[in-house]
């Protein structure tokens, strides 16, 4: 398996490496593109006075220097290279070298930020999960505790998926990274109450429906997965009542609203994003 | 470990950095005077520059202003043989050391450090003074025009506009082709409507005929009053250098750069000789009133002139300045920042000047001392000073005097060996470079003397010494101060380990 880092010179960046070594690990040949990304200097944005002061052969300079930092960070075993490229914009770039370099997934190093009581994925990453042509694999320091917490290792895969057609590729997605790593697998839906219109007669009705047809879902694809459908008032309290062990990876979905193979992250999706303390990816369909 | 296990590979030529990416061959001629002009930025440098000029020449204003561009121009000759030399180095700072040494050199990059700071504040303040008349204007309630004279407003709102520039080149983003078209587009026109309103004007202030003796330099009175014009029209000038230096990006190089940089000298004289005619035949040169001599209307002609000239439509002009200002204020506060880290880099400042942030690709400490360094400049000049921006505008004269000769020669010290070996070299290495260095460090010595007369400038003083002296030679003496200290605590870029000179 091949992923491609995002690479800043920062806790950030480290912390993506980090992940992505751990996710790449254990399946056949191993590799990773630590892509550094620079911004493409356009002659109509010149500084004035005194040409550009030396600062890209600077600049250039730092590269190097960031990029041997960066091989040091990656364990051995896995091949690695680092590509630099000068983009108009971070996200494009990534996406440019992730096609390039025919990487499975485009991994981030974050932080959980509150605006205004909103969850903000970073510009990059946000623009990444709204075009991105491959899986977009985000970490946070919560979840590389979770993960240094199990010694580096992936040790299961859950799946979060509704109860509509898309549901099967995500599972297809994730039972895939989880054969690949022998380790086991989870499906798992949210409810919030809003979800019915009265929940107080049709909620138990429609938990017990949505865990047949998943339970029958991942038989008629022949997976041994465990299936858990939680509720709550809000998506937030439902997120709170699965339970998550040390080392476990999510894969969510892309929206319905994408186009086919590309991103685009629902308003579910990003509510679970704001909620979770482990790595994880979302894939498009 | 099983170490033999992994192969790494840096690929070095994917960086795009030598190439400069994208930028490779996509400016054509237009393109060029475009960014040429945004980095005159006429509608800035003539409302800061033009008051300062008439109080010195008076009515030989667009004489000087024709004479002012002939060193500027001798001197970015000088420039583009350095940049098509040193093109990875392109900085006032390096050019010096590597011909003069390291101690001329760090002066260097010091002179061009403070020219920027400097510019840097007046930017602020008069992209401030047009935020409150803009507001003014839209509201209907003059007095909101007047709060910019209070303290308490202007010197908080400038630095906000300095911090809010700071932030956007820390977070690296850059203004697209688009924006300067419009934004060039936009104060081209309006500087235009400007001077077409001032001479159809039924009713001119003080109508003074145009004659031929305004062009005519030698009728300025002075000597110390023509070297004071020619350093303020070197500023209206400053930024024009640029499309010299432009060549790889361009879709000719052997075509584009020349006439670009022919086409935008042309424009932006026509430009300036149309306004400055327009001012002079408006409101003539009388020190009452509305006139151009009148000192209260020399910190910034337009804001006087552009209402009773242009009436409803003088909001424009205010937009094209702000507009301007504000646009310039970002692009220059990348300037001192990596000159800064250029210095820190080369270990002539400590080394957390070359700091670059990993996130954004621009200088962090750098970024944060120069805008530090303009908000100081600008609340001390503000407060001891009765005319801060014009004050500063003749301060900034003499400084970019200052670095641009001492560059000039450092183009005929570095070239020193092949001066003479044939004609192009001796024209553009050896004569052009020496006379516009020699003449902009006369100009830089005689302004610099004569600014130690309480009189002089704006009229402020301290201990009898006057104010453009004290902040000119003051910075450049601090620049000494910081340097031999720093001699001492990092030696090694003195010691010639970190630049080669030639």
């Amino acid at each position: 398996m091949k992923l491609l880092v995002g690479y800043t010179a920062d806790q950030r960046g480290a912390e993506a490496i980090e992940l992505a070594a751990a996710l790449v690990q254990g399946t056949l040949s191993p590799s990773l593109v630590i892509a550094i990304v620079l911004p493409a200097s356009t002659p109509f944005s010149t500084v004035y006075p005194g040409g550009d002061h030396g600062f890209d052969s600077i600049l250039s300079a730092k590269v190097d220097e960031w990029a041997a930092h960066a091989l040091n960070q990656v364990p051995a075993g896995v091949t690695v290279r680092v590509v630099a490229r000068s983009v108009p914009s971070v996200a494009e770039g990534l996406m440019e070298l992730a096609e390039d370099s025919g990487a499975h997934g485009i991994v981030l190093g974050g932080r959980k930020r509150h605006r205004a009581g909103f969850f903000m994925p970073g510009g990059v990453a946000n623009a990444l999960l709204h075009a991105s042509s491959v899986s977009v694999i985000m970490s946070s320091p919560q979840a590389l505790a979770s993960l240094r917490a199990a010694q580096g290792r992936i040790t299961r895969m859950t799946a979060f998926v509704g109860d509509r057609p898309g549901a099967r590729e995500v599972i297809a997605s994730a039972a895939r990274f989880a054969t690949a790593r022998g380790v086991d697998l989870r499906v798992a839906t949210l409810v919030a109450d809003s979800d019915v219109s009265d929940p107080a007669t049709e909620l138990n009705q429609h938990l017990v429906r949505t865990r047949k047809f998943l339970t029958e879902l991942t038989d008629s694809m022949g997976l041994q997965a465990s299936v858990e459908v939680v509720s709550g008032q809000s998506l937030d309290e439902a997120i709170e009542s699965l339970e998550w062990i040390d080392g476990e990876f999510a894969i969510l979905g892309s929206a319905r609203l994408a186009a086919t193979r590309r991103l685009f992250i629902g308003p579910k999706a990003q509510r679970i994003l704001r909620q979770l303390n482990v790595p994880m990816a979302v894939v498009p369909n | 470990m099983s170490q033999d296990l992994r192969r790494d590979t840096v690929e070095q030529p994917d960086t795009g950095l030598h190439s400069k990416g994208l930028s490779t061959g996509t400016v054509g001629v237009l393109g060029l005077v475009v960014i040429g002009i945004s980095c005159i930025a006429p509608a800035y440098t003539l409302t800061a520059g033009l008051g300062a000029t008439v109080s010195e020449v008076g009515t030989q204003l667009p004489a000087i202003l024709l004479a002012g561009f002939i060193p500027m121009l001798l001197v970015a000759l000088g420039y583009r043989e350095l940049n098509n030399a040193m093109p990875d180095s392109g900085t006032s700072f390096t050019w010096a050391t590597r011909a003069f040494g390291p101690m001329i050199g760090w002066m260097g990059g010091w002179g061009l450090i403070a020219a920027t700071v400097i510019v840097l504040s007046n930017l602020a303040a008069v992209a401030v003074d047009f935020f409150y008349i803009l507001i003014a204007q839209l509201t209907g309630n003059q007095a909101i025009a007047e709060l910019t004279d209070n303290l308490w407003v202007n010197i908080p709102t400038t630095l906000a506009f300095i911090a809010a520039a700071a932030y956007i080149s820390y977070r690296g983003l850059n203004a697209t082709k688009v924006f300067q078209y419009i934004l060039v587009g936009f104060q081209v026109s309006v500087l235009l409507l400007f001077a077409v309103m001032a001479f159809t004007n039924s009713t001119p202030f003080d109508r003074t005929p145009i004659t031929l003796d305004m062009f005519n330099p030698a009728s300025v009175d002075s000597f110390s009053a023509f070297a004071a014009g020619i350093s303020l029209s070197i500023f209206v000038f400053w930024g024009w250098d640029v499309t010299l230096t432009m060549n790889e990006e361009t879709t000719d190089p052997n075509k584009v750069p020349g006439r670009g940089a022919t086409w935008t000298v042309l424009l932006i004289i026509a430009l300036y000789l149309a306004v400055s005619l327009g001012v002079l035949y408006w409101a003539g040169v009388g020190e009452t009133g509305l006139g151009a001599g009148n000192e209260a209307n020399q910190e910034s002609i337009f804001a006087v002139l552009s209402g009773p000239i242009m009436g409803p439509l003088a909001i424009l002009m205010s937009l094209a300045i702000l507009s301007s200002s504000a646009a310039s204020l970002q692009s220059t506060m990348v300037s001192p920042a990596r000159t800064l880290l250029a210095m820190g880099y080369y270990k002539a400042l400590p080394p957390s000047f070359a700091k670059i942030s990993p996130r954004f690709m621009s200088p962090s400490v750098a970024t944060i001392v120069s805008a530090a360094a303009a908000a100081v400049f600008y609340v001390v000049t503000r407060l001891i000073s009765e005319n801060a921006l014009w004050d500063t505008i003749t301060a900034l004269g003499l400084m970019i005097c200052f670095y641009y000769g001492l560059t000039a020669l450092a183009c005929v010290w570095y070239f020193r060996g092949e001066l003479f070996t044939n004609v192009r070299n001796f024209f553009f290495k050896f004569l052009a470079p020496l006379v516009g260095g020699v003449v902009l460090l006369v100009m830089f010595f005689s302004t610099a003397v004569e600014s130690m007369n309480p009189d002089y400038g704006s009229g402020s003083a301290i201990g009898n010494v006057g104010m453009v002296f004290i902040l000119g030679v003051g910075v450049l003496l601090l620049g000494v101060a910081i340097m031999l200290f720093t001699r001492v605590r990092h030696p090694a870029f003195f010691k010639g380990e970190t630049i080669k000179t030639r």
